[in-house]
């Protein structure tokens, strides 16, 4: 029963998981055995457990330490990467010891190779180098984004989604295809999450625990719908002129106060009007280049994950455009949804248990590794 | 590499317990490269002055030199590196096979 450890810390999150693989079961788990079962031949008993199918799973350890900055600021990558090193030995001893393992039960340790902020990603890195040298145990490079997608689908079971992975770091949607994780479309710029969070900075909105929490928590008391502009382009996006766009408009609203008048209800405009302005654009946005990639492929189910699936306004509005098309939207609770340290450890596990393992002098790290790189043996 | 190129420099030795945990520091801070090319670095392990024996086993120091084309590029590095260093120690101290074995 294969465990691996997870370091993740491609952002202010630090994350540490284990995880374990059950192997498939070679009887219907529900029923209890009979004496027909030894009399019977394989094929009435064996389970059949196609590749497609992510294995069982049990998740014994997932902490995660989240390095806060004051309202108005974003984290910088120095100071998050000192976050990062302050904390990491506290939260892998934590870890283990709520998962109840010993060094030997341990089959490898995993690390975020990349996508991500480069300070971060390698104190963690080192970290990981260390556990694999100390330990004896192999070193397994993961991508961040993969990580999200094969820890959404196993949580949710998912057969075949289209993935839209938003975050602060990311905006990608992607379908699988021929043993690769395809790019259908992203943003051009910046991420959605980073407009999101830099606008949240413009307002002195806090950033505990999220900006983007806090955002959603506002926009659910605004009502006004102000223009913005709506910037898709085929099957991208491009969120820097919304941004600049909506800071002009927050500060209108410190310096005009109460004086900006909505001209329908006289009431004054307020910042929960500029959060929901906001979400409701660029989450339309999502949802339209999440659309076109499921007309393309012929998928009804999507599988939102990162940060930014956190928000219930986005699930709900891509769920009213997938019950249109008679499909439906998978999303995972913040526990998975936000960065962590189990997704790192899952797509490990998956990638060690096809014969992958990264080479100590190849386990570098890299703010630019494509989703599409990777090679997703363990699926047909 | 000419000397007069980088003529700032400084060697920092870590004087570790044992040839492994020597080791074990150096493979894994050197796997990254430094980010400038005005700051060249090499790790060496050396024995202490006072050893005898077998040399292998005595190169329990791990020694990196930096030089730079000035002072402020070679202040960076070094503080990248003691940072670095830092964690590379921490976990030697703390998640070690016997320190794990001894708490458990």
């Amino acid at each position: 029963m294969p465990i691996a450890i997870g370091l993740e810390g491609s952002a202010n999150k630090l994350g540490v998981g284990v995880i374990l693989h059950s192997p498939p079961p070679t009887s219907s788990p529900a029923s209890p055995p009979s004496p027909h079962d030894s009399a019977h031949s394989d094929d009435e008993s064996a389970f059949a457990q196609s590749k497609s199918n992510p294995p069982p799973v049990q998740i014994l350890a997932n902490l995660r330490h989240t390095f806060v900055s004051p309202p108005g600021t974003g984290f910088l990558p120095k100071d998050t990467a000192a976050h990062h090193r302050r904390w990491i030995v506290r939260l892998v001893k934590q870890a283990m010891k709520q998962a109840r393992v010993q060094v030997e039960d341990i089959d490898c340790v995993c690390y975020t190779k990349g996508p991500g902020m480069g300070a971060p990603l390698g104190s963690v890195a080192i970290a990981a180098r260390m556990l694999n040298q100390l330990w004896d145990k192999p070193l397994i490079g993961v991508n961040h984004c993969v990580g999200h997608i094969e820890m959404g689908r196993t949580i949710t079971g998912a057969e075949n989604p289209v993935v839209l992975y938003v975050s602060g770091g990311n905006t990608q949607v992607i379908a699988y295809s021929a043993q690769r994780y395809r790019i259908f479309g992203e943003a051009l710029d910046i991420a959605v999450g980073n407009c999101l969070d830099r606008f949240a900075r413009v307002l002195n909105i806090s950033n505990d625990p999220a900006p983007g929490y806090n955002i959603e928590q506002l926009a659910k008391n605004g009502k006004v719908l102000l223009e913005l502009p709506y910037a898709v382009k085929g099957m991208d996006v491009s969120f820097s002129g919304i941004l600049a766009r909506v800071e002009e408009l927050a500060h209108r609203l410190e310096k005009e106060g109460s004086s900006w008048t909505d001209p329908a209800t006289g009431a004054p405009i307020s910042k929960e009007d500029l959060c929901f302005t906001l979400q409701e654009t660029v989450f339309a946005m999502l949802v339209e280049i999440t659309e076109r990639a499921m007309a393309h492929v012929g998928a009804n189910q999507v599988l939102i994950v990162g940060g930014v699936g956190c928000n219930e306004r986005l699930q709900q509005m891509m769920g009213m455009m997938a019950s249109e098309r008679n499909g439906s939207v998978y999303a995972t609770d913040e526990r998975f949804c936000i960065d962590n340290g189990i997704m790192i450890a899952h797509a490990g596990l998956l990638a060690w248990e096809m014969g992958f393992h990264t080479k100590l002098e190849d386990s570098t790290f890299t703010q630019r590794f494509r989703t599409d790189e990777v090679l997703i043996d363990w699926r047909d | 590499m000419a000397a007069s190129e980088f003529p700032c420099s400084l060697v920092v030795d870590v004087p570790l317990l044992d040839h492994r945990l020597a080791s074990t520091a150096m493979r894994a801070l050197q796997v990254d490269a430094e980010l400038s090319p005005l700051v060249r670095r090499t790790f060496s392990l050396v024995g202490r002055e006072d050893s005898a024996g077998d040399e292998e086993e005595n190169s329990t120091i791990l020694r990196t030199e930096y030089s730079a084309t000035t002072n402020r590029m070679l202040r960076v590095a070094v503080n990248g590196f003691m940072e670095s260093l830092g964690v590379v120690l921490q976990v030697m101290e703390e998640l070690d096979v016997d320190v794990l074995e001894s708490k458990s």
